[in-house]
């Protein structure tokens, strides 16, 4: 339930909710942390699943551009829309995955598309987290007047449609992979600013911070050495759902021409570009990238709902 | 109607048979989809082609193009033209009445003219904004019911022409009406009138007087390229528009419709942007006529439109369209390596990485044919000489539009500009002076703009004809356009429907007919 | 409990000028809107004298400052491109949307709450792992691929449902007339069959799922074992006993999923060619028209405000450890 709309506001107002996951955490542990993961993940099938989904598009991003076999941007308006496993007159394949409607390699859009889906999904989250958390320690730790601020500037946000504001910026800003990083990371602050102002609320009368405060820690120290650990573990649960939830995003934002240039192919513009073609039956351009967007989407909102699980047990009803 | 539906759709619910309840229009109904949402049918503020092309069907005019572009009578059987060329009579013959029951006469016509120029009405629409400002409109006077002057401030053989897209309608019933009210309640003075109107969604049409075949015409908003074919495959819309190159084979192989293709009047290219603003040493290297020359053998502009607009084309020999081009001319051929001797020639070789130098082409998305794909091969072309084309691809009104008409788009941009039949001044008209609105891309040649008053002062239709030539001959050799294709258009019909497509992007519906069983 | 709702009404004011303020400078950092607005062949005479008419010519701040306070007296100003006032535009995109987003909402509760029963109820079966991969699947779908699909298979092939078009439904109960509104509620909801279902996947996904996991934590819980002690017969204890709490969530989220469900259908109402104010606020900002974008941008926010205000009233009123 942390997800967000794939292309409504990105942030989901369910997914605020946590805090009382959170709330209910115990202290962090280390030690056999990772063999206990790997355990459930096995017991559970499905995140190994997910992980070899996630393993396979990692190294399509690193090794994409090496194995890819053409140049994803050559065109050749001779040969667009081959249909996938085509025989020249030679015998050979030229294009495995079929050409699109510039006569591009399909397969190749679709490794170098992998680099930038990662890309603008680990980015926009790193973007949007580090603020949410920044933002959330210093509102929940000051309170007062400066918590009020950036509540009000997060309900002002929450307000409205984010996907309506992102259209707003990017036709502004013109598209780009900065831009889109940048709208879609603002976009995700908030989620992040609300769970951890209540975590830290909780905790900023404890005793280790009572502690830290006692031995002359200065605020920054408390707020990122001693409290900041202390709320990370429930925010990798919503930034695996929010990986998901920017990915759906972007395509969407492709296709309404608002995501990246169209030099840089990403799986959202591959299947934006599809739209005119499904009519036509070139199934191969819509299949192949819609394909990848789900799976990946799937691979993410799969390993969210374990590490829910595995980080509260008390809601753990997948088994 | 309505209730028809609902009682189909009752009975296929009921008897739980899944089929398409809303199939086929009945014979007395049109059905067309439209890519674009109409925004006003008030006269003066009719601004785009898919809102003239409804309120054709509205409003009256005093007369019409043909389609072999000459100029038809239509609301006036005759006009005259004075000596000095600047006020046109026109004869309007009793028996007109507008929707409400008003009586049209010549008094109507004048009013109509006078209200579209009234600054106080504020209006920016196609007859005050461009016809009125290219004919330089003075004002319309009605001596008589029957007759109607026009004045005029320029003396051009293009007036007629222009005069016949302002829409006429009564003036009680506007001068009562606020502007408001006018925007969406129009009072028909043509064969159709607006039974019912849901923005975004439709606008339906009753016929109240010939010309017209069907009874009822429905326009239907279907601005989803995919979406307007899928309706017109299951025979929920007759006529489409717009119709995407890449789905024509999927309408011609379907049975139930058919694509047809005319040979559009909107001239394509790619503008060299002379602006000082640029001075990248692509800009500086296009400022130069023999690089502009050598980069017109660099696109193969016939297989372009076969790949990406499916359609056989000639390239296009100037800015003006066919029958009114010069004859003498002929398109540039494909052919890399004359571009890439001349590039060489002109002191641009190519580097160790083969490039000649960087250039940004600009163009529009989803504006014209296929337009993204376009640029994006001709990007490619001029990459393969060496040229190394960035294509940034932009959003039409609020960054495109401005970027051009600033004059600040470019180095080399794409875009596509109305074109007309009836006169090659009409088309050449884009270039009337060094400082004129639509010269994007800040040409100065003086062999093209001194000639424009020898143009006015030339006696003859002949001696007019010479001095186009001419001006064509320059523009085709060191003009300022990259010289691409006249935009085809594509339109869905129904097999249901007889129906022929213009070629200037008006659609008129008065002669479609039920196609003989 | 009125201090609670005043204080509420006050944050909206400040939410409203906020997103009012923040769309109006972000259409104005593009660049000049007034050439949209004037012919082809404008001199710079006639683009300066445009400029003044439409009011681009004051300094931003005068130009929202004006706004405001005719906004403040309800006049939210002439649409550019309608040239008629932005809120009657508005208004006649509205009903379309909130139709839209009222039955996704439904097709998100009433096919959620049988499927996560059923899930919940044959739990580690082939039954329940179906409807999970169906429901992660569900949730992984881009909502615009899902409807081009839709219209592929059940509009072109198949032909069970219609591919575009509106039947209004809103509109004609709004002004009293409940025997259209009757008589053609079947024909509108025919067609909002694949629209609702392309906007409602996704929720209805998430919702079944939420609807067996909290169906899983009351099945497990006392008071259900003594119902089933009891030998109650099993259809009672899980539609009187488990059922009532388990879809308290769902009902909590129902208010939320609202204004959720109705961010989502821009994308949705342009594959549709759905005449809602989704699609109207996409082409003004694509327009530039500010005045528009700003009447849609206060009525929407002004809608997500005040549902939000409702579904908190409604949560104090459900749970009594919540105080207002």
């Amino acid at each position: 339930m942390l997800q967000s709309h794939p292309d409504g506001p990105f942030v989901d107002p369910a997914a605020t909710d946590v805090s009382d996951t959170a709330a209910a955490l115990p202290p962090r542990r280390r030690g056999d942390g990772w063999r206990r993961a790997w355990r459930s993940m096995v017991r559970a099938r499905w995140p190994i699943f997910a992980l070899v989904i996630l393993g396979l598009l990692v190294g399509a991003a690193i090794f994409g551009p090496t194995i890819s076999p053409h140049d994803p941007n050559r065109q050749n308006i001779m040969l667009r829309l081959q249909p996938p496993m085509v025989r020249d007159s030679m015998g050979h394949v030229k294009f495995v995955l079929g050409s699109d409607g510039l006569g591009r390699d399909v397969l190749s859009r679709l490794l170098y598309g992998a680099r930038i889906s990662l890309l603008v999904g680990v980015t926009a989250i790193a973007i949007g987290g580090s603020l949410g958390v920044a933002l959330g320690l210093i509102s929940g730790y000051f309170g007062g007047w400066i918590d009020d601020v950036i509540m009000r500037l997060g309900d002002i946000q929450l307000a409205f449609p984010f996907v309506l504001m992102a259209i707003m910026f990017l036709v502004v800003l013109g598209p780009g992979v900065v831009n889109l990083i940048v709208v879609l990371g603002i976009g995700q602050w908030i989620t992040y600013a609300r769970i951890v102002r209540a975590q830290t609320f909780s905790l900023r009368e404890k005793e280790f911070v009572e502690a830290a405060r006692a031995l002359g820690a200065s605020h920054m120290s408390i707020m990122f050495v001693t409290i900041l650990p202390n709320v990370i573990a429930p925010l990798t649960v919503i930034a695996s759902f929010n990986i998901a939830s920017v990915i759906l995003a972007e395509a969407a934002l492709s296709f309404l021409g608002l995501g990246v240039p169209p030099s840089v192919p990403t799986w959202g513009s591959m299947l934006a570009e599809s739209r005119d073609q499904l009519i036509a039956n070139k199934w191969w351009l819509a299949v192949f990238p819609g394909m990848a967007i789900v799976l990946t989407v799937l691979a993410f909102n799969i390993i969210g709902d374990w590490l829910r699980d595995f980080l509260d047990p008390r809601l753990k009803t997948n088994g | 109607m309505r209730q028809l539906k609902y009682a189909l759709i009752v009975a296929g619910a009921v008897s739980g048979v899944p089929y398409a309840v809303l199939a086929t229009p009945s014979d007395d109904t049109l059905v067309v989809g439209l890519s674009a949402d109409i925004d006003t049918l008030d006269p003066g503020e009719i601004s785009s082609r898919d809102a003239s092309n409804v309120a054709e069907h509205i409003f009256t005019t005093l007369s019409s193009i043909s389609v072999d572009g000459q100029v038809t009578p239509r609301l006036a059987d005759t006009y005259t033209v004075s000596d000095d060329g600047k006020s046109l009579t026109y004869h309007i013959p009793p028996g007109h009445t507008c929707q409400d029951g008003e009586t049209l006469d010549a008094e109507d016509v004048a009013y109509s003219f006078n209200r579209a120029a009234d600054p106080a009405n504020k209006f920016t629409g196609n007859t005050p904004g461009f016809i009125f400002t290219s004919i330089d409109f003075k004002d319309a006077i009605a001596p008589d019911p029957e007759h109607v002057v026009i004045n005029v401030g320029i003396k051009s053989s293009m007036t007629p022409g222009f005069l016949t897209e302002v829409f006429v309608h009564c003036k009680d019933s506007y001068e009562k009406m606020s502007l408001d009210d006018a925007t969406t309640h129009p009072v028909a003075s043509g064969p159709y009138q607006v039974v019912d109107w849901t923005p975004g969604s439709e606008i339906v049409l009753e016929k109240r007087q010939d010309p017209g075949n069907f009874k009822t015409i429905e326009y239907r908003i279907i601005p989803e390229a995919s979406t307007r074919t899928a309706e017109l495959l299951t025979g929920n819309v007759d006529i489409i528009t717009n119709v995407s190159p890449d789905q024509i084979g999927a309408i011609d192989n379907s049975n139930v419709a058919r694509v047809e293709k005319v040979q559009g009047t909107r001239r394509m290219y790619v503008g060299f942007n002379q602006s000082a603003m640029f001075d990248s040493p692509g800009a500086m290297a296009i400022k130069k006529a023999d690089v502009r020359r050598a980069l017109q053998y660099a696109v193969d502009v016939p297989t372009i439109c076969q790949q990406l607009l499916s359609i056989e084309c000639e390239r296009a020999t100037s800015l003006v369209n066919p029958p009114q081009g010069n004859p003498d001319l002929t398109p540039y051929p494909y052919d890399p390596a004359m571009a890439e001797k001349l590039l060489d020639e002109a002191g641009y070789p190519r580097d160790a990485d083969g490039v000649r130098f960087e250039m940004t082409l600009q163009a529009p998305r989803g504006r014209y044919l296929n337009d993204a794909n376009v640029a994006l091969a001709v990007g490619q072309y001029l990459s393969d000489i060496g040229v190394a084309t960035n294509v940034e691809l932009m959003e039409w009104s609020s960054v495109y539009v401005p970027l051009i008409r600033k004059h600040e788009a470019g180095p080399m941009f794409f875009l596509g500009s109305g074109g007309g039949l009836w006169s090659a001044l009409y088309d050449m008209s884009d270039l009337a002076a060094v400082d004129s609105g639509p010269n994007y891309t800040d040409w100065d040649d003086p062999r093209w703009f001194s000639r424009w008053a020898d143009i006015e002062a030339a006696k003859s239709p002949e001696e007019e004809r010479t001095i186009i030539n001419e001006m064509l001959k320059v523009f085709h050799d060191d003009g300022p356009w990259l010289l691409m294709y006249f935009q085809p258009d594509f339109y869905g019909v129904s097999n249901r429907i007889d129906w022929t497509a213009r070629r200037d992007e008006v659609v008129e519906l008065f002669d479609a007919k039920l196609a003989a069983k | 409990m009125w201090t609670y709702i005043a204080r509420r009404l006050s944050q909206t004011v400040i939410v409203l000028l906020g997103v009012t303020l923040i769309s109006f400078i972000g259409l104005h950092i593009g660049g000049d809107p007034t050439y949209l607005y004037v012919s082809d062949r404008a001199t710079n005479e006639e683009i300066d004298q445009a400029r003044e008419r439409l009011g681009f010519d004051k300094p931003l701040y005068v130009q929202y400052l004006t706004f405001i306070g005719n906004a403040a007296q309800g006049d939210l100003g002439r649409s550019l491109k309608f040239r008629r006032p932005a809120i009657e535009v508005v208004a006649d995109a509205l009903p379309a949307t909130i139709e839209l987003t009222l039955f996704s909402m439904a097709i998100a509760i009433v096919f959620a709450i049988p499927l996560g029963v059923l899930a919940a109820l044959r739990r580690g079966t082939a039954t329940d792992g179906s409807i999970m991969i169906l429901g992660m699947l569900g949730q992984s779908i881009p909502s615009f691929w899902l409807g081009i699909m839709m219209i592929m298979l059940f509009g072109v092939q198949l032909r069970w449902f219609p591919i575009s078009g509106h039947v209004p439904l809103l509109e004609p109960l709004l002004q009293g007339d409940v025997r259209t509104a009757l008589t053609s509620l079947p024909s509108a909801l025919y067609y909002m069959v694949m629209p609702s279902l392309a906007v409602g996947v996704y929720s209805l996904s998430r919702n079944a799922r939420l609807v067996r996991s909290s169906m899983l934590e009351t099945l497990s819980l006392d008071y259900v074992r003594t119902a089933r002690a009891k030998g109650l017969s099993e259809f009672s204890v899980v539609i009187n006993h488990a059922l009532r709490n388990a879809w308290l969530p769902v009902v909590t989220m129902i208010g939320l999923e609202f204004g959720f469900l109705l961010g989502g259908v821009v994308v949705v109402e342009i594959v549709f060619s759905w005449p809602g104010i989704g699609r109207l606020l996409f082409n003004a900002i694509n327009q530039r028209d500010i005045p528009l974008v700003q009447a849609c941008v206060i009525v929407l926010a002004g809608i997500f405000v005040a549902i939000n205000l409702i579904v908190d009233l409604i949560y104090a009123r459900l749970d009594p450890r919540v105080r207002l």
